[in-house]
């Protein structure tokens, strides 16, 4: 190169590398063209052109090796070329909880509006007495609600995430579905861990008092009263009720545990683990939001005197004869009841005479 | 124009009406009339203040059981709140750009995470416990709702516009902030500027006559 510099002077170089220069504009655009894929026969206008690396990376999704090779590379599934299980996972999340959910939940819905219809609110013979039993204590008020608020926002950022791509864009566009859904992932990831936090205060707050007793098949059994004739025995919780006790702890600690390993992609679990963590969390979330909904029929316009254990903390003596009796034969021993007079002392209220306590005028 | 609104005349807005209200209401506390004690002191005033300053900090042991929830609450709402204020990354770069002009080292975002945890943990407990309880409730006026809600809400949106690449989510919690800078002076969220010259003042007036409380 330095004995060509020296031979020739540095006009004819400049010169010389212009030519160069000249020869690689010209054939650039010739080059480039022979390279561009061919025309598909299927897109004459040219919108599409076919991965030359497809048939390569189909080749070896499909092959009938192990999917995981050798590499020095450290890391979770850092081995492994192509994983089709992701793909399997995306169309079984579209095809399953993104399709089912919005007819479960309906359904559930549905059914409960039926059942107000037909059935109306579960009433208590001889109405509200006016005379109160302590039920709950201020802190185990606060416990449930503390998980129910924390629940519902779960439930709500987690709707909008599982089925915002098929509900929400077509009412809202995509802009306002994208904010909602990076509000609601936010939210979402950073009150999952206060669930898991109330769940286990709920889990030692209730526990001992819905563990099974002697007499909770019988009321199983019976449906709560609602198959057969004659009144269902219940202690201080029925079975109805510690059943769903059982599945919010259960389900809700599965679901909390695969929210922790979502949310936390770097701790060395693969792809499949991911995958499945998902599945369980979706539906897990799925049959809780589903059995709630009838929770909260059940605890407010659903059944008379419910409400007030999660207000006050206290019930009507005959609503706890009425669900209850096992218990209310153990307050009346103790000499539990409190008058009516006593009730509203307590809670600075105005005295409620009987009629007004059950709604007659 | 929202936009505009916010990030330029409610914000200047919201910040002048802060600062003088609180001001303002600092003021009146340090000037408002008060009887000269002319009884003879039986100890030091400045070492009673001084004391009750810092053991109003635990809870007094014959009351400590029975309000163990508000205390570790409590706690946890303030401790993560002031965390979430000065440290995390958006405030002390929001705060070095348009305010101070210097900033400091903020918290990683485990750090901030777990704060705002703490916050909205401790704060709706605290809040539940208001509404649930007979005699709080009873006690409690809409101020304190009001103050409790607002809080919640400015920390709501704030974590919920975390990602950053939203004007809109960006400008729901500026705009949440300006109401609260506003709302401040006026309620109970004053004992943030308060409660030490409160206890000072308590402690000052038992120390002088002697009292150990």
């Amino acid at each position: 190169m330095v004995e060509f510099f020296k031979k020739h002077s540095l006009g004819s170089t400049i010169l010389l590398l212009a030519a160069l220069l000249l020869l690689i504009f010209l054939l650039l655009p010739q080059a480039a063209s022979a390279a561009a894929p061919q025309q598909h026969k299927d897109f004459p206008q040219g919108v599409s052109a076919a991965n030359p690396g497809s048939d390569l990376w189909r080749e070896i999704r499909q092959r009938d090796l192990p999917v995981e090779g050798i590499t020095q590379v450290q890391g979770v599934d850092s081995g492994v070329l192509i994983n089709s299980q992701g793909d399997r996972w995306a169309r079984f999340r579209i095809d399953n909880p993104v399709s089912y959910t919005p007819a479960i939940l309906l359904a559930v819905i549905a059914i409960i509006v039926l059942f107000y219809a037909l059935r109306g609110k579960v009433g208590i013979e001889g109405g509200l007495s006016g005379r109160m039993v302590k039920r709950f204590t201020d802190y185990e008020r606060v416990v449930h609600w503390t998980l129910a608020i924390v629940f519902l926002f779960l439930a709500i950022t987690g709707l909008v995430l599982l089925l915002g791509r098929t509900l929400l864009i077509p009412l809202f566009g995509h802009h306002v579905f994208s904010l909602l859904a990076s509000a609601s992932k936010e939210g979402h990831n950073l009150f999952g861990p206060i669930f898991l936090v109330s769940l286990i205060m709920m889990l030692l707050s209730f526990a001992r008092r819905n563990i099974y007793e002697k007499g909770d098949l019988t009321w199983l059994l019976k449906g709560g009263g609602f198959i057969g004739k004659g009144h269902v025995s219940g202690g201080f919780f029925n079975m109805g009720e510690k059943s769903w006790y059982w599945i919010v702890i259960l389900v809700g600690l599965a679901i909390s545990v695969s929210g922790l390993i979502l949310v936390s992609p770097n701790l060395g679990q693969g792809r499949v683990i991911m995958a499945i963590s998902h599945v369980v969390h979706v539906f897990g979330a799925i049959v809780l939001i589903a059995i709630s909904l009838g929770h909260m029929y059940m605890g407010s316009i659903g059944t008379e005197g419910s409400m007030e254990a999660m207000k006050s903390g206290y019930v009507d003596i005959n609503w706890v004869e009425a669900h209850h009796d096992r218990w209310a034969r153990q307050v009346k021993e103790n000499d539990e009841i409190l008058s009516a007079e006593e009730f509203a002392r307590l809670h600075g209220r105005k005295p409620e005479s009987p009629d007004t306590a059950t709604g007659k005028s | 124009m929202i936009e505009y609104l916010i990030d330029g005349p409610l914000w200047y807005f919201s910040l002048a009406v802060f600062s003088v209200g609180v001001l303002w209401q600092l003021a009146r506390i340090l000037f408002s009339a008060s009887k000269t004690d002319l009884s003879v002191a039986r100890g030091s005033a400045s070492s009673g203040a001084l004391r009750n300053v810092f053991s109003r900090f635990i809870p007094h042991h014959e009351i400590a059981p029975r309000i163990r929830v508000q205390v570790i609450a409590g706690y946890m709402f303030h401790l993560g709140l002031f965390a979430l204020l000065f440290f995390a990354a958006p405030h002390v770069l929001f705060l070095e750009q348009n305010l101070l002009g210097f900033g400091w080292t903020p918290m990683p975002h485990w750090a901030f995470i777990v704060a705002s945890q703490f916050a909205f943990f401790g704060l709706l407990i605290l809040w539940l416990r208001r509404m649930l309880n007979s005699v709080s409730r009873l006690i409690s006026t809409l101020d304190d709702h009001v103050a409790a809600i607002l809080t919640f809400v400015v920390m709501l949106t704030g974590c919920l516009a975390l990602l950053k690449g939203f004007t809109e989510l960006r400008l729901l919690h500026r705009f949440t902030v300006e109401l609260l800078l506003i709302y401040f002076p006026f309620s109970c969220l004053m004992h943030t500027f308060t409660f030490i010259p409160s206890r000072a003042f308590t402690g000052a007036w038992f120390g002088r006559r002697g009292i150990d409380a």
